[in-house]
């Protein structure tokens, strides 16, 4: 399963989410994208030291500065398991095929390689 | 791109990677791909008596940006052709 | 990014960039290493006392946190008692 897959199908979910710098937020998913920026909403904000508490109404989350996320009672519903894996398959036939194009069709040319005598 | 190609020439052989936590593994290099990570076979921490947290661990997967350098196996790497290729590389770039 | 195919569904020991040590099973992964771990546990080592174990459940990990992902044999992991090993935690990464 993707990710990314994931994060969206946890919408509307309770999840905590750390940060690099320790903090931790706690909260129910509003929405994401594909850089893992985050919305979540009734959230628990921690310090890293776990000392200090806010809480917000909503709050955004920019996704470089997240560690992980910590996903709490995600049902995923099996069709949504079956499209994941398909998206997946299409989208390793694609690279297949554009990798098609030869060796070195990608990145330039790699000398090194090519000029190795073949053992 | 170079140094991916260098990689490539040399799977299963036997290397060390030292990670940027200090950690030393040795083991045969089963894959690279193009940010350097690495696959690692049948691998042995340098140190096990002060890092056991890797004793069921046989084989194992290692990000290129926490490596800090690899050993290679000089016998296998030729310097002279790599040197050559790195300046046929340059003047490439430098004609772009 | 094929070379993280393998371990899909299989247990592993991740370690982190801040040197925390988590076993779990490898659920999913992309293009960044980012990675789905599901059933995780992390793994609290000290000089003091054995390794203790604390269950943290489903977890998406960001590829930039990931230092090492290791396949666990079973039969090896859980031949060793836990509670005997003594260790320093893994040693965060340091540019």
């Amino acid at each position: 399963m993707l990710p990314l897959s994931l994060l969206s199908a946890a919408q509307n979910k309770p999840m905590l989410v750390e940060l690099k710098n320790g903090e931790t937020f706690n909260g129910h998913l509003v929405n994401c994208d594909n850089f893992m920026n985050i919305t979540l909403r009734e959230v628990y904000q921690t310090s890293a030291d776990g000392d200090r508490f806010w809480k917000l109404k909503e709050c955004y989350i920019r996704g470089s500065t997240v560690t992980c996320a910590q996903i709490k009672y995600l049902r995923v519903p099996d069709t949504l398991l079956d499209s994941v894996k398909e998206e997946q398959a299409r989208a390793r036939e694609a690279s297949r095929s554009a990798r098609g194009a030869g060796p070195g069709s990608r990145g330039g040319p790699c000398l090194y390689f090519h000029a190795l005598p073949r053992i | 791109m170079l140094i991916f190609s260098v990689f490539k020439t040399l799977t299963d052989q036997r290397v060390t990677v030292e990670l940027k936590n200090d950690l030393s593994i040795t083991g045969v290099l089963k894959s690279v791909d193009q940010f350097l990570n690495i696959r690692l076979d049948s691998i042995k921490v340098l140190d096990e008596a002060r890092h056991p947290h890797m004793m069921a661990v046989k084989n194992c997967f290692i990000r290129g940006s926490v490596v800090r350098y690899v050993q290679l196996p000089a016998e296998h790497v030729d310097t002279q052709l790599l040197e050559d290729a790195t300046r046929r590389e340059a003047a490439n770039q430098s004609k772009r | 990014m094929s070379s993280l195919q393998g371990y899909i569904d299989r247990r592993v020991l991740l370690v982190l960039q801040d040197g925390r040590a988590i076993v779990g099973v490898l659920a999913g992964f992309d293009q960044k290493s980012n990675i789905v771990v599901s059933d995780c546990r992390e793994r609290v080592y000290s000089l003091d006392e054995g390794v203790d174990e604390i269950p943290l459940g489903l977890y998406l990990v960001k590829g930039d946190m990931i230092a090492l992902i290791g396949e666990i044999d079973d039969a090896i992991d859980q031949a060793v008692d836990p509670s005997t090993i003594r260790a320093e935690p893994i040693t965060p990464i340091r540019y």
